[in-house]
């Protein structure tokens, strides 16, 4: 068994290279606590997961832009890869399904490959849809899945008109899902309007929203 | 028939041949390729085919009383003849001066230095005809068709049905005198009454998303006589691309809206421009288009709508040439509407404008050409290959999406420097007035100033530990004070905010990635020249572009602002067919990546979202370029 000071040395190591965006760090720290036999979901939820969230924080005061979330990303997913296969399968708690994707005829993925990731270190199971979707496969994948968010984005004028067609078609046949919308040209009266559950303009909002949102659907869940 | 020969020498090319006696010069000149200009095609109309009689004075036809007045009117010197009617009877040396020769030259000089050899499209000849009568009664257009193989052995021309309509009064009210435009050598498209041959105009036309500007051209010459520009009268419709087909998406007449809006707005360019010059617009012959990939489709009625979705795919690529009557535009009936062609998706005519106006393929040198707009196209290469991106800068160098950003108009602060020991700027505005807002030069230099004196870091984020009440939190989000409440034409302070620098870093990172990608592309590490495409280019301190990293490490002189390239390659297309044959070629030949699939995009452009670049060694001269500045 690894012993306590060893364990919080590795965590700290793997919390680290994620907040200072270093996969190199992530990658050997990762690697030590397979060596030295950590349970790998304590070295992810403890280690990884507690640096993006300390990024997410960081992000959200502003301290943090694009750049940063994206390459500490990066540095997550490098450890995601060596740990994962590691987990047990009994032990993965999952808080839910999300069902994500940017809509077809838009290839503009940055924003969508954010909040995918935020759902993930919140524990959620992602589907991600990729980008250039097909509309009807949004409301596919959602019941095939029972997903409790579907999120969907947009990056221009004219792709965003298949947003509240997707939403029509999912109220129509999953009305319990949650729909996060998202993207620069969608505004917020146009949410509204087409009766979407979350909204953001743009990478940045995007984060907050999906923070907010896995908050409130964690509540919604623990009662 | 004298069966005699004699020789013709042509200075200054050197050039000989040996003709029949009695031969005039311009026919011998033409039989050797020797380039004389005679535009009424030896009527004794124009005068132009000058030629100095070197040595064989005496071995010519004599001088007539026409010739005469000709020479008179353009003052001729001594021992200058009119090559169309001088025949020689001996030996004979010929100087042809400078502005006798044809296939001229012209050197373009504005931003873009360039030369082309003058060849447009349309053509005028003057004709005199023979009278028709009981014993001749040929055809008129037949008659037409045999002066013009017999004066100018052109041959194989069809005509333009309203001409036709109108040609046989129009010959009959001119006395069988008249001027023929010919399109490409293969169609009739003007038969005007007199001699017209010297009078030929054609309007380039650039229509961008903002500003739509027409340049009225003399085909001979391929002078500019008159510029007329105006905002683009569809931005009621929407002020970005997308906005606009998104409105031809939504409603059933949103097209033919547009597209009616941007025609009636050429109309009244073409008006003004012909008012300025003097001249009617039915005597402009053509018109050369370019634009974005959007305007393009909405100027011909073509449903823009496929390029703005997924996999992006534009009607056609190639150039396309549509009657302007077809399109309701008011330049000669039967003239045509010549629109350069497409690269890829969103790459453009303006930008294949751009490439045959600064010509990178055909440098040694590794060139990016950039135009810096809300969508950019960049295209870097040289004569072995090129490759083209187009970035989704987004408008904020161009002052939207920022908190004091405004358009470059009276008040807009142009120009910042702050002073790193006091972090106090001094800032200069256009026309010196009060300042009401920052134009994007503005942007740029605070953005680089920020950056330089410290108390922006360079991934972006405010100082907030420098002591000086410039810099300031305003719920939660800093800023700093560019200029006081007091010394405003507004009442408040003018800021840049946390926020202004973000959409400066996301506008400049893919600008800046879009670089870097070409680059890896063609494994690159650097560039030699940079060329700044676009109006604003003029107005950006390029110290400040390369300070922000806005533009890849090159020395400061190697980047050059060439102003509206586009509108100088439709002005290059109107006078060139060359020109038009390599725009195909070129458009073609670019390789265009899709930066949004891209599978380093996402990386490279958080790296570029720093100032200059999160990874250094890609700014090796940052600190040159620094010390620079101070």
């Amino acid at each position: 068994m690894v012993s306590e000071e060893k364990r919080r040395e590795i965590l700290e190591k793997l919390k680290n290279g994620v907040i200072e965006f270093d996969e190199d760090l992530v990658r050997e720290a990762a690697n030590e606590a397979l060596e030295v036999g950590m349970d790998a979901l304590d070295a992810i939820m403890n280690g990884l997961v507690v640096g993006m969230e300390k990024v997410g924080e960081l992000f959200d005061k502003g301290e943090y832009f694009v750049p940063e979330v994206l390459m500490s990303a990066d540095a997550l997913y490098a450890g995601l890869d060596i740990l994962k296969p590691h987990v047990r399968k009994e032990d993965i708690k999952v808080s839910g399904q999300v069902v994500i994707g940017v809509v077809e005829g838009d290839v503009h993925d940055i924003g969508k490959n954010l909040v995918k990731m935020m759902f993930e270190v919140a524990g959620f199971e992602i589907i991600d849809l990729g980008k250039d979707v097909p509309l009807e496969k949004f409301v596919e994948e959602s019941l095939n899945s029972n997903a409790d968010i579907v999120a969907l984005s947009a990056m221009m004028t004219t792709t965003m008109l298949g947003i509240p067609k997707v939403i029509e078609m999912i109220r129509e046949r999953n009305p319990k899902a949650k729909i996060l919308i998202g993207g620069a040209p969608v505004s917020k009266d146009a949410a509204e309007k087409w009766g979407a559950d979350g909204w953001a303009p743009d990478a940045t909002n995007a984060v907050k929203e999906a923070i907010e949102m896995v908050k409130s659907l964690k509540k919604e869940v623990m009662g | 028939m004298s069966s005699k020969t004699h020789k013709i020498i042509f200075q200054p090319e050197g050039k000989r041949g040996e003709f029949p006696e009695g031969t005039t010069i311009l026919d011998a000149a033409r039989e050797v390729g020797v380039d004389i200009e005679a535009i009424c095609g030896g009527k004794l109309t124009c005068g132009k085919c000058q030629v100095i009689i070197e040595q064989g004075m005496e071995n010519l036809s004599p001088i007539k009383e026409d010739e005469q007045r000709l020479l008179d009117k353009r003052k001729a010197g001594k021992n200058y003849r009119l090559a169309c009617v001088t025949k020689f009877y001996g030996d004979v040396v010929v100087y042809v001066p400078e502005e006798s020769r044809g296939g001229e030259q012209i050197i373009l000089k504005e931003g873009v230095e360039l030369s082309v050899a003058i060849n447009p499209a349309v053509k005028k000849y003057y004709l005199e005809l023979s009278k028709p009568h009981l014993k001749d009664d040929l055809g008129d257009l037949e008659r037409i068709l045999a002066a013009l193989k017999e004066d100018y052995g052109i041959d194989n021309v069809e005509i333009d049905y309203e001409v036709l309509k109108k040609m046989p009064d129009v010959l009959r009210s001119a006395d069988w005198k008249v001027t023929v435009s010919i399109w490409n050598d293969r169609e009739i498209i003007d038969v005007e009454p007199g001699y017209r041959a010297e009078n030929a105009y054609g309007l380039a036309v650039d229509i961008g998303t903002t500003t739509v500007v027409g340049y009225l051209t003399d085909l001979r010459t391929g002078e500019v006589l008159a510029i007329d520009s105006m905002m683009n009268p569809q931005v009621t419709y929407g002020e970005d691309v997308m906005s606009r087909i998104t409105y031809a998406m939504q409603y059933d007449d949103g097209l033919e809206k547009l597209s009616q809006k941007i025609i009636d707005g050429l109309n009244k360019i073409l008006e003004n421009v012909c008012n300025q010059a003097g001249i009617s617009t039915e005597e402009v012959s053509e018109m050369t288009v370019v634009g974005n990939t959007g305007m393009h489709h909405i100027f011909l009625k073509i449903n823009p709508q496929h390029i703005a979705i997924a996999p992006y795919v534009p009607a056609l690529h190639r150039s396309h040439d549509v009657k302007a009557r077809d399109l309701g535009l008011n330049i000669t009936r039967g003239g045509y509407v010549h629109v350069l062609p497409i690269e890829a998706g969103w790459v453009g005519a303006d930008n294949v404008a751009v490439l045959i106006a600064t010509e990178p393929y055909k440098q040694d040198e590794m060139c990016l050409v950039i135009d810096i707009g809300t969508n950019g196209e960049i295209v870097l290469g040289n004569k072995e290959k090129l490759v083209s991106c187009s970035a989704a800068a987004g408008p904020a160098l161009e002052g939207a999406h920022i908190k004091y950003g405004m358009r470059a108009a009276t008040g807009a602060i142009e120009k910042i420097r702050i002073d790193p020991e006091t972090l106090e700027p001094e800032y200069k505005t256009i026309g010196d007035a009060p300042p009401r807002g920052i134009c994007g030069s503005g942007i740029i230099d605070a953005a680089a100033e920020l950056y330089r004196t410290g108390i922006v870091k360079k991934n972006g984020r405010f100082n907030l530990d420098l002591d000086t009440p410039r810099i300031r939190e305003v719920d939660g989000t800093p800023e700093y004070v560019i200029a006081w409440a007091d010394e405003t034409s507004i009442g408040h302070d003018i800021v840049m905010t946390q926020k202004d620098i973000r959409e400066i870093q996301l506008a400049k990172g893919a600008m800046c990635a879009g670089a870097q990608i070409l680059m890896k592309e063609l494994s690159v590490d650097s560039v030699d020249r940079v060329i700044v495409a676009g109006a604003f280019g003029n107005y950006i301190d390029k110290i400040s572009a390369l300070i922000i990293g806005l533009v890849p490490d090159v020395p400061i002189d190697r980047i050059e602002s060439v102003g509206n390239a586009a509108g100088v390659g439709a002005r290059i297309a109107l006078i060139s067919r060359e020109k038009r044959e390599e725009a195909n070629e070129i458009a073609r030949k670019v390789d265009h990546i899709k930066l949004a699939v891209h599978p380093d995009f996402e990386k490279e452009f958080s790296m570029a979202m720093y100032f200059p670049h999160m990874d250094r060694k890609r700014y090796p001269r940052h600190e040159e370029v620094l010390k620079m500045r101070s």
